[in-house]
């Protein structure tokens, strides 16, 4: 079923009808006193049949939100301080009061990374990679959702597709070893589009007009918490 | 035909030739993101050095373009001077980070005393 939805907003997607709404009416506590500049990404819940698909998005996921404006407390070492703890993925983590996280890492905001696909399909189209993940991003101050969103991305493995971005993945793929990271990059770079810049970015708090949040993958995304 | 040629060749450029670009929030990232997997994917003595290779490298080439150098990675390369007992360097480098940006003092300042 939810593949299906999947499908069906790629499709609406490609074709132009998806409603789209502007950064500061889809997330405006973004645009508040409780915008974030520490951001603490905990390890990815990983839902998916992918077993190495957590550690592949923990280890990709600093450099875009960076890029966005933030900072984002160094994966390498948050990692090893979860895993010291006895913390491999966020699943651990989602009871705890957002505030711990202020108190122990300086963190104004946690974020949460859910894989809820990474299959290989082989029926629906010749060949491709269907990728789909939510994202949350909790205050640490009043544990209010920040910003959310579900980026789905259906990969054309298959090859010569015409279409020139999923060229460059189906190559990445047959190089070996970037393969998976690419599409875990190709869903954050996706994703952040519906970010508001932060305290880093020239454009930070001037994107308020920028229609560019697919609304359905703000919805989605917080429906299912 | 021609356009797999081109797909491929923006392909080789993205993958490798990503070294001289500069972010939007001014930051030279050089080949971090491949390092780093490779080092976060098959962890040992060769990865790791080349993986901080690359870290100095971003700081070196940073301040030469006059940029700041991106949030943690003088953490990153403090960490793991830390790990292997160079501890003055280790502090050097988080007073670094700290400077750049302050919103790493709680973090880094827990760091130091658990790593002691």
């Amino acid at each position: 079923m939810k593949r299906i939805v999947t499908i069906i907003l790629a499709v609406s997607f490609l074709s132009g009808c998806v409603e789209m709404g502007t950064k500061q009416d889809a997330f405006p506590s973004m645009y508040g006193p409780q915008k974030p500049v520490a951001i603490l990404v905990v390890p990815a819940i990983n839902e998916s049949t992918a077993a190495d698909a957590g550690d592949l998005l923990n280890v990709t996921v600093s450099q875009p939100f960076t890029n966005m404006g933030y900072y984002v407390m160094p994966m390498p070492i948050v990692a090893d301080i979860f895993r010291n703890e006895g913390i491999i993925e966020g699943t651990q983590i989602k009871g705890l009061p957002a505030e711990l996280f202020k108190k122990n890492f300086g963190a104004d905001a946690v974020m949460f990374m859910t894989i809820e696909s990474w299959d290989k399909n082989y029926a629906v189209l010749a060949g491709n990679v269907t990728v789909g993940i939510e994202y949350v991003l909790l205050s640490t101050t009043s544990n209010e959702i920040l910003w959310s969103y579900e980026q789905t991305v259906v990969v054309d493995t298959s090859g010569g597709s015409g279409n020139i971005f999923a060229d460059i993945i189906a190559t990445a793929i047959s190089t070996g070893m970037t393969d998976y990271a690419s599409v875990a990059r190709q869903v954050h770079a996706q994703a952040v589009t519906a970010m508001p810049f932060g305290k880093y970015h020239p454009r930070n708090g001037a994107d308020g007009l920028d229609k560019s949040v697919v609304l359905a993958a703000k919805e989605s995304a917080i429906a299912e918490d | 035909m021609k356009i797999r040629i081109i797909a491929i060749a923006t392909a080789l450029v993205v993958l490798s030739g990503c070294a001289s670009q500069v972010t939007e929030a001014g930051y030279y990232w050089g080949n971090y993101a491949n390092t780093l997997y490779v080092y976060a994917k098959e962890p040992s003595d060769e990865t790791l050095a080349k993986h901080v290779e690359e870290l100095n490298d971003i700081i070196v080439e940073s301040n030469e373009r006059e940029l700041k150098v991106p949030p943690g990675i003088y953490a990153e390369l403090g960490y793991i001077e830390a790990k292997t007992g160079d501890d003055a360097a280790a502090l050097a480098h988080y007073e670094a980070e700290m400077s750049l940006y302050p919103e790493s003092r709680i973090f880094l300042e827990r760091l130091t005393a658990d790593q002691k």
